[in-house]
């Protein structure tokens, strides 16, 4: 991993700028000789450039000698050497952009791929407009360092590395006051750089933020509205673009300040040599040309310099870019997506003393109990016992912080996580449908499928004759989050979804919640006939439901029991399961 | 690749044309006075002293060669002052360009974010998350290079041509006139790449918002993704669009590296037509030598900021689609203009649907509705999911408006009620609890800012909701995550409710609160309900009869339309759609 730390100490500070050149080096793989052509043909296109003034200036010779037959012989070698360097020039710039959305490219899925496979707990931590920030403006953030690194710094380094040697062969006591000036110019760039790294990290920061507040806000948009919060929403969202505008002035206060005190060294420089070079002129009556250049050449490199001081302006907005990435870039909190070829999961499935905390609050105790194969079972409990939690842990969505999950007769943890997942269907309380066709999200596990099959799975779920009586029918579009659909008939599509993939045990985690009570019923009905293997266990707090289950647990505190069903008077509800505490919570 | 989303998203939200958008920014950029005015004063500054520090290098020379000391000396002060000048100036250009960046691209923000809270709510079954988000952050972000680095450098640019142009004009006009020939050839081709340029720079924004619409879906959708193991299928799918968004850079940059070393050939064409043409008149005595040479200089000096302002012109291209697209979302039309409407709204006696019909676009969700909330009135609304129960809460909430028919707020036409003092008066809980990232406290809170921890605290003890949120870390004040994920779906609906509570609101729109709460948390809060509902208005949808005893009156709807409507126990009694609904939860179910 590059270091990108502040730890770096002495002059390596000043190589530290570098730090997101190493860190895309990575990520140019096999594109590294594009780079290599890039480098050179900037060095050749400089050079070209630098022609065209010195034959102005024969040509002009030329037409002051009056040899006008010069002069056309001039004006072609420009035309001729300005498309050299205009042919070269394209290579630079195509070049280096290709270098930097080829790293981009490939750093952008390396992202997301790390992303798809962080387990759920990176997901609680991280807001999705943070993330969408880290893979577009951080990575974005960096790529523009690496584009102008790539085009511009080598014919900036050269060119003052030259300006050194001409210098040197002028006077070497000039060489010697520009030696004066490089430390003087390096300690300023330290500082620079050092003075605006905090506030690149909250510029990076503030960023992700706005990105987060948008995806809040549109996403709540009708709550927002419900309760006229408007004004509210926009105060907050002001609030972050003003954070974010007062670092960008911060920033801009920092370089109108060092980065143009570089140039104004360079020129402090340059009437240093003035002062030397001309007392000495004329104490020894020497001839002025020299002297004349080497100022001159002072000023060509004031602009190199400050593009230097740039170059740290974009270092550091790369450098936070890039920590920011590491944090997805951080394989620790990354799933082993590897398949095996093994066999789905058959059997019972057992629990055998599970405890599971979330930080110091035990939300599971020491669950045991067992579910045979094709068997159907109701859990409910309390709201916030940790029914869900509970089920979670089979897919492997969380892991259990003791006991052991068994399917049949093998210790889920012993499994891929592919074929675990591919054997247990979980339908969840939230429901996310993704934009496109009902049958795109009815398939999304099991693209294979034809419509007959989706059919199938539509009517279990009882959506199907909704869905037929729709002008498109499956090729209906559903908006994004399915919010053209009404909350059931979502719940109802996802279950379809479920069921295509035929699982050994299906999770139905209040999966009906939105949908009436009838409904629901034959829905399970259904799923009882047609995947009589199946194993089923569903989360609700419905009595119907409850009911219709073949053994019925109940979670709470943590703690599990196997409750019987009391047929009882409907009203006072919840206290339908016997020998246990519901009544007195 | 097809950009059909795209172009849909592009025709939903219409775009001005480049030009156009770039007048309108150079009038938000000149209406910030100051420092436009800083701006270009700082930048003129720095390239008058940039004409006269050679000056005072030719002086100081001069002075060598005359072995005057003291000249020397206060030609070098001079030269090294004018850096000084520089510095101090091209510190005020780096400043005041940044602050009219910054501030441009604030601006253009939060009148897009403002804008995004009164398109009407059907625009966001449209547009789709993360192409909104995209469109505001990083299609203004493109503005951020090209108003910083390089409108200072266009104004120099222009200031520097119009100089070089005059003087060489006084020079020999007739050679200035050759120096020109070039510049109509230049026009020409960049107007005639004009329109492709632009196309190019499109794609690109569309591609980074593809993407960035993409992982927003991914990361959304992640927990399904994983249900069903298809994190690889979603590479691909991502790979395609970090492809396309590639090419479509690559594209672009072709164009523009071809551009842009296509005018350093027209440069040089220039520079030799001058050298020629001077040549000839030099010839045939028209010019002298010293005019030609001088000219030549100026030719250059002149040439240098053209060839600069036609590479510029990419990046400008490039932020004009940016900032046109942010534009498309300010001006998108506001839902039915309120601000003319009455500025206060009050409930003094009912809510009447009169043959309301409502439609998102092809059948009709709702039709013919007629009915009467009276204020004070609790009514309950029930019937099977996909009924239209949502919808028509959706129509008092004011989110749409009906198709067809009318709704009345004391006699007077919703669409006349200023839509912000109308829903003061209501409460909602949405069928879908939204969270907000913050403590349960802030989420509260947000309805109702001025209420305190203790009322929120006093309220979670009235509706015994404490036992739900027993095992919070910290309580209320525990940090819940993005959209409330760190919660059980059944607390983030207790946090809905209390939401909805604490505007102690005249109208309660309650849209299956407890779908998720336990019967019996469900049955403590309906105990405490009665009382707290005493004089205000009541809309419940349910599928919980164990709620049947707050209201008044049950609306039965059936496929948009109402089918009874009666008390609890007549409905109960009559053998329709509501006493099989209710038979099916409690009664029998049969074959278990
Ligand atoms: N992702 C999470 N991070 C932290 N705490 C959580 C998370 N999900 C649930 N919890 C907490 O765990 C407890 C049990 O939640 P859950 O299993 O969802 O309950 P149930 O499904 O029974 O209503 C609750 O107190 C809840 O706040
Ligand atoms: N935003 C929308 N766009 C298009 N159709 C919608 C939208 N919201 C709901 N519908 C459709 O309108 C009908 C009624 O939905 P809804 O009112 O949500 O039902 P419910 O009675 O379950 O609350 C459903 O058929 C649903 O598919
Ligand atoms: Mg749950
Ligand atoms: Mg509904």
């Amino acid at each position: 991993m590059v270091d990108l730390s502040d730890e770096t100490k002495g002059l390596g500070k000043i190589f530290a700028v570098f730090g997101p050149l190493a860190f895309g080096l990575r990520y140019l793989r096999e594109r590294k000789w594009v780079l290599a052509i890039v480098i050179v043909s900037s060095v050749i296109a400089t050079l070209f450039r630098l022609l065209v003034p010195i034959f102005i200036g024969d040509a002009v010779t030329s037409v002051e000698k009056v040899q006008f037959s010069n002069v056309e012989y001039y004006s072609i070698l420009i035309f001729v050497v300005s498309s050299v360097s205009g042919g070269v020039q394209f290579i630079v710039n195509y070049g280096s952009q290709y270098i930097s959305q080829t790293y981009a490219y490939n750093l952008r899925k390396d992202v997301f791929s790390h992303l798809v496979r962080k387990q759920f707990g990176f997901f609680e931590e991280q807001t999705s407009g943070d993330l969408l920030s880290r893979s577009t403006m951080d990575i974005e953030a960096s790529r523009n360092f690496i584009l102008n690194t790539a085009s511009q710094l080598i014919p900036t380094l050269f060119l003052i590395i030259f300006a050194f040697v001409f210098l040197f062969t002028i006077n070497p006591y000039f060489a010697g006051i520009f030696t004066i000036a490089v430390p003087i110019l390096i300690f300023i760039g330290i500082i620079f750089q050092r003075k605006q790294r905090t506030h690149w990290r909250r510029i990076r920061t503030y960023y992700g933020q706005m990105n987060e507040q948008l995806q809040e806000n549109i996403v709540g948009n009708r709550v927002v509205r419900g309760f006229s919060a408007e004004e509210q929403e926009r105060k907050k969202f002001s609030g972050t673009t003003g954070s974010y505008y007062d670092e960008y002035i911060i920033v801009a206060k920092l370089r109108g300040k060092y980065n143009n005190l570089m140039p104004l060294v360079v020129s402090a420089a340059a009437t240093g040599i003035l002062l030397y070079g001309g007392y000495t002129d004329v104490i020894s009556a020497s001839v002025v040309g020299p002297l004349v250049s080497a100022v001159n050449i002072f000023n060509l490199i004031s602009f190199p310099v400050s593009f230097l001081g740039r170059l740290i302006v974009f270092s550091e907005n790369a450098r936070a870019g890039i920590s920011r990435i590491q944090t997805v870039l951080d394989p620790v909190q990354d799933e082993n997506l590897e398949s095996g070829d093994q066999q789905r999961l058959r059997g019972n499935l057992k629990f055998h003393d599970v405890d599971f905390k979330r930080g110091d609050t035990e939300i599971l105790k020491n669950i045991s109990f067992e579910v045979k194969a094709g068997e159907f079972v109701g859990l409910t409990g309390r709201t916030a016992a940790g029914k869900s939690t509970l089920v979670n842990l089979i897919p492997r969505f969380y892991d259990a912080d003791s006991g052991t999950i068994t399917i049949g007769a093998t210790d889920i943890r012993k499994v891929s996580l592919a074929m675990l997942r591919r054997s247990v269907a979980f339908v969840p309380q939230e429901i996310n449908l993704i934009s496109g066709t009902i049958k795109e999200n009815i398939s999304f596990g099991s693209s294979n499928d034809g419509l007959e099959t989706i059919r199938w799975a539509a009517g279990i779920a009882r959506i199907s004759d909704f869905i037929e009586s729709l002008p498109n029918s499956y090729e209906t579009m559903v908006g994004e989050r399915g919010i053209t659909l009404s909350g059931g008939q979502r719940q109802r599509v996802a279950i379809a979804r479920a069921l295509l993939t035929r699982p050994e045990i299906l999770i139905l985690d209040d999966a009906t919640s939105s949908v009436d009570p009838e409904t629901e019923l034959e829905i399970l009905r259904e799923i009882r006939k047609d995947l009589s293997g199946t194993t089923v266990i569903t989360v609700t707090h419905r009595e119907s439901a409850l009911r219709f289950s073949d053994r019925v647990f109940s979670l709470n505190d943590g703690v599990l029991t196997e409750g019987e069903f009391r047929e009882k008077e409907p009203v006072a509800s919840g206290d339908f399961l016997k020998g246990e505490n519901m009544e007195e919570p | 690749m097809a950009y059909e989303y795209e172009e849909q998203e592009e025709k939903f939200i219409p775009m001005q044309k480049g030009s156009k958008a770039f007048r309108r920014l150079v009038k938000d950029i000149f209406s910030m006075k100051r420092d436009s005015t800083i701006l270009v004063i700082a930048v003129l500054t720095t390239a008058i002293a940039a004409t006269l520090y050679p000056l005072a290098l030719a002086f100081a020379i001069n002075s060598v060669i005359a072995g005057n000391l003291a000249n020397l000396y206060f030609y070098a002060a001079i030269f090294f002052m004018l850096y000084i000048v520089q510095f101090f100036s091209n510190r005020e250009r780096t400043i005041s360009s940044t602050i009219l960046a910054q501030s441009v691209i604030k601006s253009l923000r939060e009148r897009a974010f403002e804008n995004l809270q009164y398109v009407p709510v059907t625009f966001f079954g449209r547009v789709k998350t993360g192409y909104l988000i995209s469109r505001i952050t990083n299609d203004g972000e493109t503005l951020s290079e090209f108003l910083t680095f390089q409108l200072p450098q266009v104004i120099s640019g222009i200031a520097t041509v119009i100089v070089s142009i005059s003087i060489m004009f006084h020079y020999d006009f007739n050679l200035t006139l050759y120096a020109l020939i070039v510049i109509p050839v230049l026009m020409g081709f960049t107007i005639s790449l004009q329109s492709k340029v632009r196309r190019n720079y499109l794609r690109t924004r569309r591609a980074i918002a593809a993407i960035t619409g993409n992982l927003s879906e991914n990361i959304n959708a992640i927990r399904t993704i994983k249900s069903f193991n298809v994190e690889e299928k979603m590479e691909q799918r991502f790979d395609g669009l970090n492809t396309t968004n590639f090419k479509a850079n690559m594209k672009a940059t072709l164009l523009a590296s071809f551009y842009g070393s296509i005018i350093r050939i027209i440069e040089a064409v220039g520079i030799a037509i001058v050298l020629i043409a001077g040549a000839f008149q030099l010839k045939a005595g028209v010019t002298s030598v010293g005019i030609l040479v001088a000219f030549v200089f100026y030719v250059q000096e002149f040439f240098e900021p053209v060839v600069q302002l036609s590479q510029l012109y990419n990046s400008y291209q490039s932020s004009m689609v940016g900032v046109a697209r942010i534009y498309g979302i300010i001006d998108f039309p506001k839902q039915s203009a309120t601000e003319n409407a009455e500025s206060s709204a009050k409930f003094h006696d009912r809510i009447e649907f009169r043959d309301v019909s409502f439609s998102y676009g092809e059948d009709d969700a709702l039709s013919g509705i007629n009915i009467t909330i009276r204020k004070g009135e609790k009514i309950g609304i029930v019937g099977h999911t996909g009924a239209g129960k949502t919808t028509l809460s959706n129509l008092i909430m004011k989110f749409y408006s009906p198709t067809d028919g009318e709704i009345l707020l004391d006699g007077k036409s919703l669409s006349q009620v200023n839509t912000g003092e109308y829903r003061k008066l209501i409460a909602p809980v949405l069928q879908e609890p939204f969270m907000f990232k913050g403590s349960v406290y802030d989420n509260v809170l947000f309805s109702n800012p001025g209420a305190t921890r203790e009322q929120i605290d006093a309220l979670v003890g009235r509706f015994s909701l404490g036992e739900i949120f027993r095992n919070l870390p910290e309580g209320l004040r525990t940090n819940i995550g993005e959209m409330g994920r760190n919660l059980s779906e059944g607390q983030r609906q207790a946090i809905s409710i209390l939401r909805a509570f604490i505007r102690d609101p005249e109208i309660l729109i309650l849209d299956e609160p407890t779908s998720q709460i336990d019967p019996y948390s469900e049955k403590l809060i309906i105990e405490s309900l009665s009382d707290f509902l005493k004089d205000k208005t009541l809309v419940l949808i349910t599928h919980r009869f164990s709620m049947a005893a707050l209201v008044d009156k049950i609306i039965v709807l059936n496929e948009g339309t109402v089918v009874e409507e009666g008390e609890f126990q007549d409905l109960l009694n009559s053998d329709g759609v509501f006493h099989h609904l209710y038979t099916i939860q409690y009664g029998n179910s049969g074959d278990s």
